[in-house]
């Protein structure tokens, strides 16, 4: 078997006495689509942030693409040298600037060329459906239309792992649906590696390739999904 | 009580105000001439420089600093906040004299070096932008970590994963603060054309000096009139805007926002408390040290505070009765700010920041102007009252905000729980909500008796005759006293005002653990 793209290795993470993440170990190979699952509190927002860099793990080791990027106390590779993509739940999008000048920023901080920025920011957009809005500012823009352009911010840096945090929580059933079916299709359209969480079963079920359950930090169980039965 | 707390607030604030501007209306003719003359534009223009030299210097000082304290863990960051505080509740007459102590034509560079090389620079604008910048700074300081606490991390957080944390600053953080780091220095640039202390000691002329020579040694009373209305105009002009671009946030900041140390920011921790204690020693210990050296070489230091006892008792009554005047009446305004609607609230607040930008010299002028006169008015000019109306002229208008920003943070379910048990109006206030914002009322009476006992703008134009307040006392007889007898009552003043902060501090601490 090839080496996992992404490995946590018994990472710890503690605020103070409370353990947030008790010893999880996973393994993402590129091209999966891993959800982990479970209730509010249990620890699954901490591990993307681990993943992210945005935490440091107390104990254990996180492996990106063959290097250690992260061990017991210490980040050795800061966020954004880990080619991520991160979509948060509350989407956090920069409400002083459009969608236009957030992708900018994006390709700016990778070192994208000025003369390929255009280019790229109208395939995006016309990827999750609002290449109408790049002139936009966030607050000028529908809940489905913010969850698209974070989902675009995420991507256009062409990231390597996508990281999803509760996208869709604040969405009514029905544009959640759609959503979820249009961000199945990018995934397999181009070919992402993504770790998602959620407390949704449902969304679960409908985008993974594995789900990983959490409880009060701790993995309890991993189920794989065959992939026919999830593309029907 | 709402009702009387407006209706005084109307007559202590309002009122002086009002009589300068209607001046303005009557003395359009006089008014012309004196400001198209070649000494006119020579003020107009050092007072703009002073503004906004010590506007920008404040700022690129207390920015940076803000932004440490909100986003780089610094060690003992609570106590390093009040120190780096501090300095903006000295006097500003305080630090300038130190600063002539260290770099005047006899001062202990001079001695030093064995001739003098820089009293030229310490009596020069240059110098008073310096002075004022290293007393103003920390309110650009507070209001810019005020506003870094205010802005998601998440935002930040979303940019991190993309961008350096340089970069991150640059594009998403600084623009989300500039708001509140320009109104900020919008507010510094009144505060410093207004002083009056410092270009005077410093030999600087500006309007406030210009003013208080018309009026003090030319006993022209409508040429100090005269004088002052562009300072008012400006001032109010500017602190409108700041007032604006704040808006509402200027009364409610959302709670309990967490800890918002990134550690993206962690490489920063030993820069930023480098740059920390360098301020600190340049804007609070060096002023501190210079004075105590000074006041070291005083034959009797009890013979001093023999001679100023009546200024220093004077001093500390009227600024203890003017904090307990202000605070009470303030505590209403406060209440009906934090209750008022969107629209009418940012109009109080637009109304505060103004009143507050008033400059010192224009209060006095416009108290002399309303008070002395024949009649039940003039019962009281001539008399110690004439100051605490000078403190609430000046200083209703902030205890107001402070306690308005305070009163926020009681939901307003509170009171109507109360209202349902049965509970009056008066009973409401004193039992549940007062209470909740005991520590809000304890810093404001603290901050307001800083600033009255510090108080000198206004305060030496309509003092009765003889040493009224110590700073009155300090300021007088800077000319003709020995540097050590003058330095030792500005280090007793310095620590009169420090003092009440170490206890706030103490204060704070043992109430928010409890």
């Amino acid at each position: 078997m090839s080496l996992p793209f992404l490995r946590l290795g018994s990472v710890t993470k503690r605020y103070g006495h409370r353990t947030a993440v008790d010893d999880v170990s996973l393994d993402v190979h590129v091209g999966e689509s891993v959800v982990i699952l479970g209730p509010s509190g249990c620890g699954k927002t901490t591990v993307l942030r681990l993943i992210a860099g945005l935490e440091r793990p107390d104990m254990g080791e996180i492996w990106l693409d063959g290097r250690v990027v992260a061990q017991a106390g210490r980040n050795l590779s800061p966020p954004h040298e880990r080619r991520l993509g991160y979509v948060f739940q509350d989407l956090a999008l920069w409400p002083h600037l459009t969608v236009g000048e957030s992708l900018d920023f994006v390709m700016g901080s990778a070192a994208v060329p000025r003369t390929e920025r255009a280019k790229r920011t109208r395939e995006i957009l016309t990827l999750v459906r609002i290449d109408t809005l790049a002139d936009r500012h966030p607050h000028e823009l529908s809940g489905g239309e913010q969850q698209r352009a974070a989902l675009a911010r995420a991507l256009v840096g062409r990231p390597q792992l996508l990281l999803l945090d509760e996208p869709f929580s604040s969405l009514d059933p029905d544009l959640r649906k759609t959503l979820r079916a249009e961000l199945d299709s990018l995934q397999h359209a181009l070919e992402l590696t993504t770790v998602y969480v959620t407390h949704d079963r449902e969304d679960a079920a409908a985008l993974a390739n594995r789900i990983v359950e959490m409880r009060q930090g701790g993995i309890t169980t991993v189920r794989e999904i065959a992939r026919e039965k999830r593309r029907s | 009580m709402i009702g009387i707390a407006v209706a005084a607030f109307a007559l202590f604030c309002g009122l002086p105000l009002a009589y300068m501007l209607a001046q303005s209306g009557t003395t359009g003719a006089t008014y012309a001439a004196l400001l198209l003359d070649a000494r006119q534009r020579a003020l107009l223009y050092n007072t703009a420089a002073l503004g906004t030299g010590t506007a920008l210097l404040a700022t690129l000082i207390g920015a940076p600093l803000g932004l440490a304290l909100a986003r780089v863990v610094v060690p003992f960051k609570p106590a390093l906040r009040i120190a780096l505080a501090a300095p903006v509740l000295l006097p500003p007459y305080v630090t300038g004299l130190a600063w002539v102590y260290l770099g005047g034509s006899a001062g202990i560079v001079a001695s030093v070096m064995g001739r003098d090389v820089i009293s030229e620079w310490t009596y020069s604008l240059p110098g008073a932008i310096l002075v004022l910048s290293l007393v103003f700074y920390p309110l650009s300081m507070l209001a810019t970590e005020v506003a870094m606490r205010r802005v998601e991390t998440r935002l930040e957080e979303a940019a991190l994963v993309v961008a350096s944390p340089g970069r991150v600053l640059r594009r998403i953080t600084l623009p989300l603060v500039a708001p509140s780091v320009a109104a900020a220095a919008l507010v510094i640039f009144v505060l410093a054309v207004s002083e009056f202390g410092v270009p005077g000691l410093l030999r600087v002329r500006v309007f406030t000096t210009e003013v208080f020579t018309a009026f003090a040694a030319l006993y022209d009373f409508s040429r100090a009139t005269i004088l002052t209305l562009p300072l008012l105009g400006l001032s109010i002009l500017v602190a409108a805007v700041a007032a604006l671009l704040v808006g509402e946030r200027l009364v409610v900041t959302r709670r309990g926002l967490g800890s918002a140390q990134l550690i993206a920011f962690e490489g920063w921790s030993g820069r930023a408390s480098a740059a920390a204690a360098c301020v600190l020693a340049i804007a609070l210990v060096a002023p501190l040290a210079v004075l105590t050296r000074e006041a070291l070489a005083v034959p009797s230091v009890a013979a001093v505070v023999q001679g100023s006892r009546e200024a220093i008792g004077n001093s500390l009554t009227l600024a203890a009765l003017g904090a307990t005047v202000v605070t009470l009446i303030a505590v209403w305004l406060g209440y009906a700010r934090a209750r008022a609607r969107r629209r009418f609230g940012v109009v109080a607040d637009v109304l505060f920041v103004v009143l507050f930008a008033v400059p010192s010299t224009v209060v006095g002028v416009g108290l002399i102007g309303v008070w002395n006169r024949a009649g039940v008015f003039g019962r009281l000019y001539g008399t110690d009252g004439m100051l605490l109306l000078v403190y609430l002229a000046r200083f209703l208008p902030v205890a107001a905000l402070a306690l308005a920003a305070g009163i926020r943070y009681v939901p307003t379910s509170h009171e109507e729980a109360a209202a349902v048990g049965g509970a009056g109006w008066w009973r409401t206030m004193i039992r549940i909500v007062l209470p909740q914002v005991k520590l809000a009322l304890l810093a404001t009476w603290i901050l307001v008796f800083i600033l009255a006992f510090g108080e000198l703008g206004a305060s030496i134009l309509v003092a009765p005759p003889g040493e009224a307040t110590l700073p009155i006392r300090i300021y007088t007889i800077i000319a003709n006293a020995p540097p050590a007898h003058v330095a030792a009552l500005a280090l007793l003043q310095s620590v009169v005002v420090l003092s009440p902060l170490v206890l706030l501090a103490f204060v704070m601490t043992a109430w928010r653990t409890r």
